[in-house]
Parts: structure tokens; C-alpha cells; sequence
């Protein structure tokens, strides 16, 4: 028996008049898994979080969140969610402490005590217990993520749903996030993560999706979205002994090179064509007779590759 | 650490325990912080002192009155400034506070605390004007000074301060109501504000066209019962003395004390606006009444307007005229005019329809619902919309409505025309065909555009056809009597002004000047048939578009 996925996203559309947001997502996110949800801006990654955070419904498709139907038991499903939405409204006319005993209360966590030490914990856990008596308004933006995010654990949820949380966080706040994200997940939390940057999003998840103008275009481990999203091309410079004439001239016959540039003895180009497509474009090179100084390869990073998915889906 | 435990059990708060609801404390702790409160209290301090110590000094030391009068003297201005406070400012509060909590993103995200929606509601309701309250009780001390030394009697101050609560409630969820659906901050204010200005300005004179229960949506007729009460002796006599007219509040053959009457009333509008608050809260999705509660809203209002107003035909004091012989002592004599009861009954028409379209626009599903109900509803196994879920059609509801609306609007004109003051004029059930022709085309022509065409197609059609041809009427009648007539028919445009033509074309009683006596009929008839066809055109499009949402909505995207 297979267990109970902690988040489960079959044919989900989410329209807005005659706009598609998010269009047919498939997803599952086992147990205890970091998935981090990547995209540029407009991809659907917010429909997507606002639908599994209850806040929205689906124009198709079903939610399923540690075995309920979000649709169907809304109510049961709010208890195990932990939803902190992008740029987390937090009310200026509160000091830290207040805001987090007010949720507190409002999830019905206990007595007061209790309610009071749990809003410590949550906030030894996001690294601010030295904020508690300061204003909302007076902190950082990467401070009010972190109260934000201690205010999303404080009812300890089964399915944590973070909408861009480590955007405004500096190097040393985002291993704490790391850090705390990965504990949550050692001890079961289904972690769902977004963000544009795709690097920020490779560092703290287990897994990764990649979505574009609501679709998804890739997901899986690190490397398999790696693998899915290259497309095969990468640029190549070649530092010749001599005859670059007869180089460039055999060069520019072969299909897949393209952009070809030469400057003294040194020819840049853009290769789209698989490893082995690449070791024999050397391999020729080499028994044509032309001499070579270096050789190197220069691939897209997760950055560029997402950039030029999306413009290529902006192009179709 | 935070999942080493078990997930945490949820406590549900207590409803009545108001003191240990979360939002309401957590505006207490907000609001009540002592660098903002205390040059509120220090105001309101000031002022009420201001007002019950020149009172008294005025009528001790000026006027000579007794210690008891002079108390007396301090009992208006005093509660003039509490309403002020309570209605204006908190309304205000309550309505720019929901509008930024909805602005912020605040409520959305509220949406997820495991909090029953009454819950929220009663928080915020009574959170958000929390100072104002402070404010209020700070008053109280003086007040119950003035009422103690003016030795006015508790049957008279308790239902005032009764219904003085009931009202800023009333108000107060009016500015939540606002607040939640206006999505501009400062629109919400304007609007919730304008409408407690427009209640205490507006809605008295629908009063004086025989809508009597708008009056007792405001604190003005307990207010008035009070009056010989709480005025210094000699000014109460007076006031006792024309009281005695209208002791209470007539509701068909039963007369109950003005403030039972007022509560009754004001307490259906809070239930109706809790209710909607509550769905909102609950689901974004959620439309803000269902069928079967935004129908007995129709029904309840009908009911309220032909109970205040028939009882006051036969003693005439429905009739705005009635008023104004009174006021110049001309009351020996005087006889209503026809088209007095015209124009009334044209009004009733005029309010059941507006009624009707604000009904209409909160039932009237969008399609987002319609497909996501239809999806739920196929991968449940079922093959139709459950016939109270907002998804299904409102057309029955609608038409439901519209009946009972031309049913009260030809009582209504029926007990006019066929009162004492009308003899020999009857009312035939012709007239109520008619109404029920212009009640049904107009709510379904505007159901089925809202439904198929969307909000934006809507409110076009509200701009030029509703409103347009009224301004463009207007002026052509201003600027030339001969063009009266031309200005006559391009009125007959809007279906605003339908009723009242209905009402003009249709009564016996009817005398209109021979320049209208000919174009207001045809142009009613001639309207009437064209926004028949309008809406039939308009209903088959709607089938239309309802059964292509019903055969795409699949449970998998298409």
C-alpha cells in the first residue's frame, strides 16, 4: 500500500473570465518532501497556492491535502494547512508578540500560557525571539517573512505552502529558512516553495516544478528538471593554432551551429545538439587537421535556462 | 520543535463570550492603547461636560427653569453628540477598517483561521469601533446625570437607548457590508457614510410617499416618542399634545410601540446582513444571500411596506399633503389629490423594482460558479444543479419576486384608490397583469444580462438605457413645453421609469395634463412591449448559455 501523497493536485484549472491561470496541473508531493515550485512572474505559481491554501477554488480538477478533499472538507483541510502568502499582510498598529498571540488564539491553541509559549517557540524557530515586543511595522522586509512564517507554524501544519518566502531574507536568514524548512519536512510537513529564482528554490527543495504561463513544463529532481529544461544548446569556444579559415568555413555548414563569431584565432558559437553530437564535432575537427589550443563549453545556468523557456513559450 | 508533537487540537471560541474573541481583542489592544484613546476620552470628556454644564447653567441661572428642567435641557444635545460619536465616527470606522483588513489582504487570509464566520463577524463588529464605544461610555456619566436629576422615567430613555443601539448596529454592519464588497478604501467610507446621511436625509421623505418602514430603519420615530419625555416640561406638553395623533407604530390592524416596531425591523436588516457577511467570510465564491433568504428579504420588505402604510389611508396620513395642512393648520377640509395617490403608487412600483434589481444582482450566479458547481456536481455522479446551490438558475426566484412585488404594488395601490378618499374608483385586475408584466420583463431582462453579458455589460445597460434617457428627457421637458411630449418617449426608455407610467397610464384616478394624456400611455405600452421582447430575446440566450456551460463543464479541463 502506497502512502497518502501530503499533497495531491490532479487536472486543476484556475480561469479568470476568459484568462487560463493555471492550465491542467498534475502534481504529487509525497510526505515529507521539500517541492519547490519555480516560474517567472505570471506562471501561475500563486492560483496555484491560493487554490491549495483553500483560498480559492478550482475552475476544474481536485485538491487533495493529507487524504481530504479540500473542496469537499474545507474546514478539516484549513486545520493542516500552513499558508503564508507573498508579501504577508501584518498589521501595523500591532508589536510582534500581539500578532502572533492573536492567531494564536484565533486557532484556539490552548491557554493563554500555552498560547504564549508556543508563539515563543515558533519564534525561536524563525530565529526573532528579540523582536517579540517591537512593532510589525518597525521590522525588516526579511524580518516581517520571518514573523510571518512563525505565525504560518504556529498550529504545526501537516501541509506548508510558502508563496515566494524567502524573497527580502539575507544569505543568513535564508540557511535559517533552509534549515527549518528542512527539519519541518524530517518530521513529516509537506513543504510546497515558490519562487522565481530557480537557484534560491535548487538549494532547500527536495524536488522541483517548473511552470510557465499556468502550464507545468517540468518536474522532478533537481537534475531531471535540468535535464528537461535544457534544450541541448550551449555556447562553445575554440581557441585555434592556425587555419580558422577552414574551420569556420566547415563549421558554418553543419546544422547545429549556429551564431558564429571569430575574433583573431578564437571562434564562439552556439551548439544545439546532444553531448555525443558535440564529442563528434571535435572528433572532425581534429582529423580535418585543425589544431586546437582549448576547447570550452559554457552551459546555461537554471536562471537563463527558465528565461529562455519562457521566452520561448512567449513565442509560440 | 514544531512537528516533534502532535498536530495541535483546534478550541472553538465561544460565540456569546465576546471579551475573549480573538479579533475583538485584538482590536481592544490596538485600539484601546492609551496614546490614541486618551485625546479621544479627553474630547468626548470635554465636550459632554461642555454640553450638560451650560445646559444647566442656562436654564438655572438664565432662565430660571427648575434643577429638573434645566437637566432636561442637557438630554438632547448630549444625545445628538453620542450619535455622532456612534453613528457617524464608528461607521466611518468600522467601514474604512473592513476596507483596509479586505485591502491588505487581511481578510483573505483570516479566511483560513479555524474561526466559525459569526465569530468573525461579532469581532470585527464590535472591535473595530471599540474606541468609539470608549468614547460613548465616557459620555455616559453626564447622561445618566441629566436623565437622574431631570427625573425622566426609565419607560422613556430605555427603549431610546435601546433602539439608539439596535441603529448604530444596524449601521455598523452596514459599514462592514460595505467595507467587504467595496474593494476602495475610500469608496467604502463614502458610501457607508452617505448611506447612514442618506437615511436620516432621503429616506424620511420616501416616508412622506407612504414607504412609512424606511423611517423605522433610523432612530427618528422612537426619538420623536420620546420627545415629550425627555423635553423640559413645558416643551414636552407641546410635543405630548400632537403625539397623540400617532401613538404607535400601525402594522396592518396591530399597533405596537414605536420601538418594538423599530427593532423588529432593524433587527431582519442585521439578520440579513450577518447572514451575508457570514457566506462571504466562509467563501470567497460564495454569492452574499441565497435564494430562499434574498426572497423572504423581498417578501419581509413588502410585507413591512404594506403593513406601515395601509393602516394610515383612512385617516389620510399617508398622504404627503396631510403633512403640510398640518403644519399651516389647514387641516378642516382638506382632501388628498389624485395625483397624490398617483405618484405614491408610481413610487411603491419605483422602490419594489429597484429592490428587485439589487435582489436580483446579489442571486444571479457568474459563470466561474456555474462551472465549478457543474464539475462538483458530475464528479459526485449527478447530472443537475442542486436547485438551492448559488450555481443553479435564479430565474424562478426571480420571477417569484417579481410577483410578489406586483402583488404589494397593486395592494398597495388598490387601498389607495379604493379608499374613502377615492370613491367610486376601483382598481381591476388588469392593472395587476400589467404590473406583472413590467416587474417580470424588467428583473428578467435584467437577470438574464447580468448572467449572460457579465457586470461590465450591465452596467452600461444601467448607464444608457436606465439612466441616459431619464438626464436627456429631463432637460428636452425643461427647455420646451413642446417637446414634452418627445421628452415623454425617450423617458419610457428606461425601465426606471416604467412604474411610474404603469401608475400614470393605468389608475382611474389619473388626471394628467393633456399634453401627457396622450404620450405617457403609448409610450408605456409601446416600452413595455419592446423590453418584452427584450427579455425573451434575452431569457433564450441565457437557456442558451446555461446549457453550453453545463454540457463543457466536465470534470477534466476540456
Amino acid at each position: 500500500m502506497t502512502a497518502t501523497p501530503g499533497i495531491d493536485i490532479r487536472y486543476v484549472r484556475v480561469d479568470y473570465g476568459n484568462f487560463i491561470a493555471v492550465d491542467d496541473l498534475t502534481l504529487s508531493v509525497p510526505q515529507g518532501e521539500i517541492l519547490g515550485l519555480a516560474g517567472p512572474n505570471g506562471a501561475g505559481k500563486t492560483s496555484t497556492f491560493r487554490v491549495l491554501a483553500t483560498l480559492m477554488e478550482p475552475t476544474y480538477g481536485e485538491v487533495i491535502l493529507g487524504g481530504i478533499d479540500v473542496q469537499e472538507d474545507v474546514e478539516t483541510a484549513r486545520q493542516i494547512i500552513g499558508y503564508m502568502p507573498d508579501l504577508a499582510p501584518v498589521p501595523s498598529d500591532l508589536k510582534v508578540g500581539e500578532f502572533l498571540e492573536f492567531y494564536a488564539a484565533a486557532y484556539g491553541l490552548g491557554n493563554r500560557t500555552q498560547r504564549r509559549d508556543r508563539v515563543a517557540e515558533c519564534l525561536e524557530e524563525v530565529a526573532l525571539t528579540a523582536v517579540r515586543d517591537r512593532w510589525c511595522k518597525e521590522l525588516s522586509r526579511g524580518q516581517t517573512q520571518r514573523v510571518v512564517l512563525a505565525k504560518t507554524l504556529l498550529h504545526r501544519p501537516s501541509v506548508l505552502i510558502l508563496d515566494e518566502p524567502a524573497s527580502g531574507l539575507d544569505p543568513l536568514a535564508r540557511r535559517d529558512l533552509r534549515q527549518a524548512l528542512r527539519k519541518l519536512a524530517d518530521h513529516g510537513a509537506t513543504v510546497l516553495v515558490s519562487s522565481h529564482i530557480l537557484s534560491e528554490l535548487a538549494e532547500m527543495c527536495t524536488s522541483l516544478c517548473v511552470m510557465n504561463q499556468g502550464k507545468l513544463l517540468a518536474s522532478g529532481t533537481i537534475d531531471q528538471v535540468r535535464e528537461q529544461l535544457d534544450r541541448d544548446e550551449r555556447m562553445l569556444t575554440i581557441r585555434l593554432l592556425d587555419r580558422h579559415h577552414d574551420a569556420v568555413a566547415w563549421l558554418t555548414t553543419q546544422d547545429s551551429v549556429h551564431d558564429i563569431r571569430v575574433s583573431e584565432q578564437v571562434i564562439h558559437l552556439r551548439f544545439v545538439g546532444s553531448d555525443n553530437d558535440q564529442a563528434n564535432l571535435i572528433e572532425i575537427l581534429i582529423k580535418r587537421g585543425i589544431r586546437m589550443l582549448s576547447f570550452e563549453e559554457k552551459r546555461s545556468s537554471f536562471e537563463e535556462m527558465l528565461v529562455e523557456v519562457a521566452e520561448a513559450n512567449c513565442q509560440l | 520543535m514544531i512537528t516533534e508533537k502532535q498536530p495541535i487540537k483546534f478550541v472553538r471560541i465561544e460565540l456569546l463570550k465576546i471579551w475573549i474573541n480573538p479579533i475583538f481583542r485584538r482590536y481592544c489592544q490596538s485600539r484601546l492603547r492609551f496614546r490614541g484613546l486618551g485625546l479621544a476620552l479627553l474630547v468626548s470628556l470635554l465636550i459632554s461636560g461642555f454640553i450638560f454644564f451650560i445646559s444647566r447653567a442656562i436654564g438655572l441661572d438664565r432662565m430660571h427653569a427648575s434643577v429638573s428642567d434645566a437637566a432636561r435641557g442637557a438630554i438632547i444635545p448630549l444625545f445628538i453628540f453620542q450619535a455622532l460619536i456612534l453613528f457617524v465616527l464608528g461607521t466611518a470606522q468600522v467601514s474604512g477598517g473592513m476596507t483596509a483588513e479586505t485591502d491588505e489582504g487581511v481578510i483573505v487570509y483570516q479566511r483560513l483561521i479555524p474561526m466559525r464566520p459569526i465569530s468573525k463577524v461579532l469581532g470585527y463588529l464590535f472591535g473595530l469601533p471599540i474606541r468609539e464605544y470608549a468614547m460613548f461610555f465616557v459620555t455616559l456619566p453626564f447622561t445618566i446625570c441629566a436623565l437622574w436629576q431631570g427625573m425622566v422615567s426609565p419607560s422613556v430613555w430605555v427603549p431610546l437607548y435601546v433602539v439608539f443601539f439596535s441603529s448604530s448596529l444596524t449601521y455598523h454592519l452596514t459599514g462592514l457590508v460595505t467595507g467587504t464588497v467595496v474593494k476602495n478604501r475610500r469608496w467604502a467610507f463614502l458610501i457607508s457614510i452617505g448611506l447612514v446621511f442618506c437615511l436620516y436625509t432621503i429616506v424620511p421623505q420616501m416616508a412622506r410617499f407612504g414607504l412609512v418602514f424606511f423611517k423605522y430603519l433610523t432612530i427618528t420615530p422612537v426619538f420623536q416618542e420620546s420627545l415629550s419625555g425627555i423635553l423640559p416640561t413645558a416643551a414636552g406638553a407641546i410635543v405630548a399634545t400632537g403625539q397623540n395623533l400617532a401613538p404607535e407604530a400601525k402594522f396592518f390592524n396591530l399597533g405596537f410601540p414605536e420601538a418594538v416596531f423599530t427593532i423588529f425591523c432593524q433587527g431582519g436588516l442585521i439578520l440579513t446582513f450577518i447572514t451575508m457577511l457570514c457566506r462571504r467570510w466562509s467563501k470567497a465564491e460564495f454569492l452574499l444571500l441565497g435564494k430562499v433568504w434574498a426572497t423572504c428579504v423581498f417578501a419581509f420588505v413588502q410585507i413591512l411596506l404594506l403593513g406601515n402604510a395601509i393602516p394610515l389611508i383612512d385617516s389620510g396620513n399617508i398622504f404627503p399633503s396631510r403633512e403640510i395642512s398640518k403644519l399651516i393648520l389647514e387641516s378642516t377640509g382638506w382632501v388628498p389629490k389624485a395625483s397624490e395617490a398617483v405618484a405614491m403608487s408610481g413610487v411603491y412600483g419605483l422602490v419594489t423594482l429597484l429592490l428587485l434589481f439589487m435582489l436580483t444582482r446579489i442571486i444571479t450566479p457568474s459563470t466561474d460558479n456555474q462551472i465549478r458547481e457543474w464539475r462538483r456536481v458530475r464528479k459526485l455522479g449527478g447530472s443537475a444543479l442542486p436547485v438551492l446551490a448559488d450555481a443553479s438558475s435564479a430565474f424562478g426566484w426571480i420571477i417569484v419576486m417579481a410577483l410578489l412585488g406586483a402583488s404589494g404594488w397593486y395592494i398597495f395601490t388598490q387601498s389607495l384608490v379604493e379608499s374613502r378618499w377615492f370613491s367610486g374608483h376601483d382598481v381591476s385586475l388588469t392593472v395587476l397583469m400589467i404590473f406583472i408584466l413590467v416587474m417580470i420583463s424588467s428583473g428578467m431582462a435584467f437577470h438574464a444580462l447580468l448572467e449572460t453579458k457579465g457586470g461590465r455589460a450591465l452596467g452600461m445597460a444601467i448607464i444608457f438605457i436606465g439612466i441616459v434617457p431619464l438626464m436627456v428627457g429631463v432637460v428636452l421637458s425643461t427647455s420646451n413645453d413642446r417637446l414634452i411630449p418627445a421628452a415623454v418617449w425617450i423617458v419610457g426608455i428606461s425601465p426606471i421609469s416604467a412604474p411610474v407610467y404603469a401608475s400614470a397610464s393605468l389608475l382611474s384616478i389619473s388626471e394628467l395634463p393633456l399634453n401627457l394624456a396622450r404620450s405617457v400611455p403609448r409610450a408605456f405600452c409601446f416600452w413595455q412591449l419592446v423590453s418584452l421582447f427584450v427579455s425573451f430575446y434575452l431569457v433564450a440566450q441565457l437557456r442558451r448559455s446555461r446549457k453550453i456551460i453545463a454540457k463543457n463543464a466536465l470534470p477534466k479541463p476540456p
